[in-house]
């Protein structure tokens, strides 16, 4: 085996989930430095992979996909930039069949869309009664307005429902440094103390886990710590408090 | 599902459904053995799809296989979740104490490399290398369920894993 001992324990207990927080990150920020490093943790995921296969398959609620298709909609896919291909060929729109093809197309699918549309329309006027009674059902009973201490900058809000769903929604974008994660607290009870009630590495609309914790309640504070990758170790938070606020009834 | 990789990459979203109708279900299986709870499974696998778009471009076929790699974000996500939520408290106490260490072994296919290098590790050290990678055990965790001193585990995980490499190449 051409790779040191210690560097194929690295490979594989990043494989098995067995390093702690720091040694997770200095080994995730190998991986992209280092090749001979990836090809073992590859070689390790699949040695292992079989046992992936033998967990019993659990059907997802029905919500999950809506959920995943939101999520991605703010963030797009690591597209890679196209370059000016055609700009580099010295020829003119005018002299190109195929654009004269397609725009032939376009012009008769938008009259085709163009109907389309025009059902559409009619149907919608039906549907959006449904959906403002629905939007009314919506709308938060608790929200909490995220506020940097010493800037006083607004960096989320924290909506709360009817039905107990919390959601985090960011209002700006926050730098994490590598190795690092956004942790979001509650604190409804000071003799309880903090619960993470999530965790993410970059500022997205979160849907926040309170179902073990108690009704949100009027000036339950809300907060978001800067913290190891992986979240806190030790269940309270250690890092700094980048937005905090409490939750306040809606009108 | 290599190809499905490609075409998210390219930011194709069917792509990324089909991958969702073919592996979801599986996924959230993977992700209950490590988070128990059927909410928190459901969070790790969103939150795996999300890392799979936004990341489909770094997985490089010459690797690895697009399973291999695709299980990897849900186990890491999984375990993240786990290492947050604190798992081991109350309720699920049961739980753990029910997991059987063969149990993931003897559902591997009798053909299976894996299988065959596993048995051969004794028992109890042959252990550690399910409990942590079928359900996300730390070593303290791993030390607390099989009663021996942190030491120990961590050379049985040593030794498992080094006669497990050397038994499948």
């Amino acid at each position: 085996m051409s790779m040191h001992d210690d560097d194929q324990a690295m490979a594989a207990n990043l494989v098995m989930g067995l390093l702690d927080a720091d040694e997770q990150a200095a080994a995730e920020r190998r991986l992209t430095e280092d090749a001979a490093f990836a090809d073992a943790v590859s070689a390790w995921r699949e040695r292992l992979a079989d046992l992936d296969a033998t967990a019993d398959p659990v059907a997802p609620g029905s919500g999950l996909w809506t959920r995943i298709t939101e999520s991605i909609q703010t963030t797009p896919a690591s597209v890679p930039l196209r370059d000016g291909q055609s700009s580099a060929r010295n020829v003119t729109l005018w002299d190109n069949i195929r654009f004269w093809r397609a725009a032939g197309l376009v012009g008769a699918s938008a009259a085709v869309l163009f109907a389309i549309v025009a059902i559409g329309a009619v149907v919608a006027s039906i549907q959006l009664r449904g959906d403002l009674v629905a939007l009314a059902q919506r709308k938060p009973v608790y929200v909490a307005v995220l506020v940097n201490d010493t800037t006083r900058e607004t960096g989320a809000i924290v909506n709360a429902f009817a039905d107990g769903r919390v959601e985090l929604i960011p209002l700006k974008s926050i730098d994490v440094p590598a190795g690092r994660t956004l942790q979001v607290w509650t604190l409804w009870d000071r003799t309880v103390g903090p619960k993470s009630i999530g965790l993410t590495d970059q500022a997205r609309t979160l849907q926040l886990d309170l179902q073990s914790l108690p009704r949100t309640i009027q000036d339950q504070l809300f907060e978001i710590t800067l913290e190891p990758e992986g979240g806190s170790p030790i269940g309270r938070p250690t890092g700094p408090i980048l937005f905090k606020g409490n939750a306040a009834r809606a009108m | 599902m290599s190809a499905a990789l490609a075409r998210c990459a390219a930011g194709d979203r069917a792509a990324l459904q089909v991958i969702y109708d073919s592996e979801a279900a599986r996924m959230i299986g993977v992700a209950r053995r490590i988070l128990f709870r059927q909410d928190l499974a459901e969070e790790a696998v969103h939150d795996a799809f999300v890392r799979i778009w936004q990341g489909a471009s770094g997985f490089d076929p010459q690797r690895g296989t697009a399973r291999g790699w695709l299980y990897a974000v849900v186990r890491n996500r999984a375990l993240t979740i786990h290492r947050a939520e604190h798992r081991y408290d109350g309720a699920d106490e049961s739980a753990l104490e029910e997991i059987d260490c063969e149990a993931a072994i003897v559902r591997l296919p009798e053909t299976s490399a894996l299988r065959n290098c596993l048995e051969r590790i004794d028992r109890p050290r042959r252990d550690v290398v399910v409990l942590a990678y079928v359900h996300g055990m730390s070593h303290s965790e791993l030390a607390a369920r099989l009663k021996v001193p942190l030491g120990t585990v961590k050379s049985w995980v040593r030794r498992s894993l080094f006669s497990l490499q050397e038994c499948m190449g």
